[in-house]
């Protein structure tokens, strides 16, 4: 394994590489916050199906580079699930209670 | 006035008696602090997302209330000590 990643690199590094005048190995997509390109979508505790999107499988808040959310709506998406979570909408922690009944 | 929601979640093992009486102590707290009810929500019997008080089920109740902001702590105070409600939350709108 290390041997190979080594020859890999000595030849990668050996090789003249055609040079690029930007950098078009990595392009970012153009993203916007949906909440602020769809005024219609309202951030509440009571909209469990839409929170859960914003959540991970353990019940974490999603981060805002995976989500695109701004950050205005963001805090808004973390006090909403958070109030979903103290009545029991939302899991704290994903749903490994929820394994043992099963 | 202020307008606020208030969820409370009801043990699941109560009868209906027994509900419509905690429900009414929490109607007659809410007008005793010359509050209002505008609307009830029964959201019914839910699965909760995680245990409370040892029940996998409680029974939801959405009340859109408008009140004084200084008689909802005694409000809040009443409610966590009121028996069958085994969680509430109130949120001003």
């Amino acid at each position: 394994m290390a041997e190979e990643r080594n020859r890999s690199s000595s030849s990668g590094s050996s090789e003249q590489r055609p040079k690029r005048r930007f950098n078009t190995r990595f392009v970012r997509k153009p993203r916007y916050c949906q909440f602020c390109s769809d005024k219609t979508l309202v951030i509440n505790y009571k909209n469990t199906t839409a929170l859960r999107k914003l959540t991970t499988e353990e019940g974490k808040i999603r981060p805002r580079r995976q989500t695109g959310t701004c950050a205005k709506h963001q805090r808004a998406v973390a006090r909403e699930i958070k109030r979903a979570r103290h009545i029991a909408l939302l899991p704290f922690t994903g749903g490994t209670w929820e394994e043992k009944i099963r | 006035m202020h307008n606020y929601e208030l969820v409370i979640i009801i043990h699941p093992d109560l009868d209906d008696e027994a509900i419509e009486q905690s429900l009414d102590r929490i109607k007659g707290w809410i007008t005793d602090g010359d509050g209002n009810i505008d609307k009830i929500d029964k959201w019914g019997k839910r699965r909760l997302s995680y245990q409370i008080q040892k029940q996998n089920e409680g029974i939801y109740y959405l009340l859109d209330v408008s009140m004084l902001p200084t008689s909802i702590a005694e409000l809040e105070r009443n409610l966590t000590i009121l028996e069958p409600v085994m969680r509430h939350m109130i949120v001003a709108k």
